[in-house]
């Protein structure tokens, strides 16, 4: 069968020839022009023999009046197999739709990301992109080219300095610069500078404005600091016996000693959590308000003492976002344990603690010196602290100065 | 008449150095070792079978005996046969 060339193109049967003398109808066949190889004697009446699938009609009709028998026994070659692919057309389709599928969506554009922009740009830029063609699930054939894109983007977002427009695949890449808008601060009114707590002042820095206290001054609050009405030199008004100001926005620092009483509870027993590492997870879906577990598929072993933690994903079909939820839960097993303060780890923590949340309310600005514990006493397992903090910060606050009435 | 035909064509043979198989019609055995018999110009098969070829010639047969052979193509005029040869014969067609 190997030996012919262009046989598997042509087809190649191979035939039984039974009958006295098999090999006189071969003969007969290769004086009539048939081309016979793989010639085997299997029985003393019976041959097999290979032809081409072209030469079939030209056997039959040789047979015909012959006292041979012929059996068709295998068909080899090209067009026997297309015959069998030609049967099998669910196949076929199926394969030619996945073709076509896959060129579809490798002609999709399935992920836009912006990065170097803030999320305010970044979502402006998007809706740009959108108007533009370009989000995740159009087609590639109707978007511009990158540098179009670029064009049209930096003429739409006048907010971008720069905008770089990256192609790779099936997703975009873009880069962008934001450009800086500085706004003008808007010249401030005529003010003072007033205090805004009591203390005792311990450094003034004025830019603008008559001070009106000087270092080691005890101020109590709403005490002007530094005026914004400044005199006029040489234009005293006789008659009136009245002087004319000039009115500008004074502006400076003041930072002052103040203090502040605090009170806090520290517990002489403290509770901490630990995660002993064993975990339980559950994985559910969720249709509304009708919850499909997935796995595990048994009942949920709970553990004594646990943390939870649970993760929601909505599903999403290109934006298209059916109420279908996908929760993923899990559990993670905790113990307890308790430690034993003394009075005096007690107290620091106390003070720790009140420290921390005054710096927290003051801002960062503030500077606590000092602090003292006024009174202490325990109860219920309780330390209860008073302190007394010491701070040092700015305590001018603007006032504007009223005009005109 | 026919034996004077016969002498002109040995004669070519002999003078011309003409292949002789075409002219004088008689069969070309071409073999390799004992496995591979390429027979051109015969007759007609005779008889085929797993251990025996016997082909018509001009003036009688060719009779190849061995074992196992397989007619590895076989064309109008030629047939190359594979199979364990062990012997050629010549049988003159008895007139």
């Amino acid at each position: 069968m190997k030996s012919v060339k262009g046989s598997y193109l042509s087809g190649v049967v191979e035939i039984q020839v039974t009958g006295d003398h098999p090999e006189q109808f071969l003969q007969q066949c290769a004086r009539n022009g048939i081309m016979l190889w793989e010639i085997k004697k299997v029985h003393v009446n019976q041959c097999t023999a290979s032809v081409l699938l072209k030469d079939v009609k030209e056997i039959r009709k040789l047979r015909r009046g012959s006292k041979f028998k012929i059996h068709f026994l295998n068909k080899h070659g090209l067009p026997f197999f297309k015959k069998r692919v030609g049967r099998k057309k669910p196949l076929l389709i199926g394969l030619l739709l996945s073709l076509l599928l896959f060129f579809i969506l490798s002609n999709m554009v399935w992920q836009v990301t912006v990065t170097g922009v803030p999320e305010e740009l970044e979502n402006k830029i998007k809706e740009q992109l959108t108007s533009y063609g370009v989000y995740p699930g159009a087609f590639t054939f109707s978007i511009e080219s990158p540098n179009q894109i670029q064009q049209l983007l930096l003429e739409d977002v006048p907010e971008l300095l720069w905008i770089g427009v990256d192609k790779k695949g099936t997703s975009f890449y873009l880069e962008g610069v934001e450009k800086l808008i500085i706004e003008k601060e808007e010249p401030a009114g005529p003010r003072h500078l007033v205090a805004g707590k009591s203390g005792v002042i311990q450094y003034m820095y004025v830019k603008k404005g008559m001070p009106e206290v000087t270092v080691n001054d005890v101020v109590e609050k709403g005490d002007v600091l530094v005026s914004g009405a400044i005199e006029k030199l040489n234009i005293i008004d006789e008659e009136e016996d009245k002087q004319e100001f000039e009115l500008v926005a004074a502006d400076g620092e003041i930072i002052a000693t103040t203090w502040y009483k605090a009170e806090v509870n520290v517990p002489l027993t403290a509770e901490h959590v630990e995660l002993t590492g064993n975990t339980n997870e559950k994985y559910r879906i969720k249709f509304g308000s009708l919850s499909i577990p997935i796995w595990p598929l048994t009942r949920f072993e709970h553990f004594e003492h646990e943390l939870i933690e649970t993760d929601e994903y909505q599903l999403d079909i290109f934006g298209w976002r059916p109420p279908i939820y996908f929760t993923a839960e899990k559990r993670l097993e905790s113990t307890p344990w308790y430690s034993e303060r003394t009075r005096e780890e007690a107290i620091q923590t106390g003070i720790r603690q009140a420290k921390n949340d005054l710096q927290r309310r003051l801002g960062k600005d503030a500077e606590i010196i000092t602090e003292k514990v006024l009174h202490e006493t325990i109860r219920h397992g309780k330390v209860k602290l008073s302190l007394y903090i010491t701070v040092e910060e700015n305590i001018a606050v603007e006032q504007p100065i009223n005009q005109g009435d | 008449m026919k034996k004077w035909h016969l002498k002109f064509r040995n004669l070519m043979v002999n003078y011309l150095a003409l292949p002789s198989d075409i002219l004088l019609e008689l069969p070309r055995l071409t073999i390799i070792g004992n496995f591979h018999l390429y027979i051109e110009n015969h007759k007609g098969l005779e008889t085929y079978s797993e251990t025996e070829l016997k082909l018509k010639t001009t003036n009688g047969y060719v009779q190849i005996l061995g074992t196992s052979f397989v007619l590895k193509q076989m064309l109008p005029e030629e047939i190359l046969l594979e199979g364990e040869i062990e012997e050629i014969k010549y049988i003159p067609s008895s007139l």
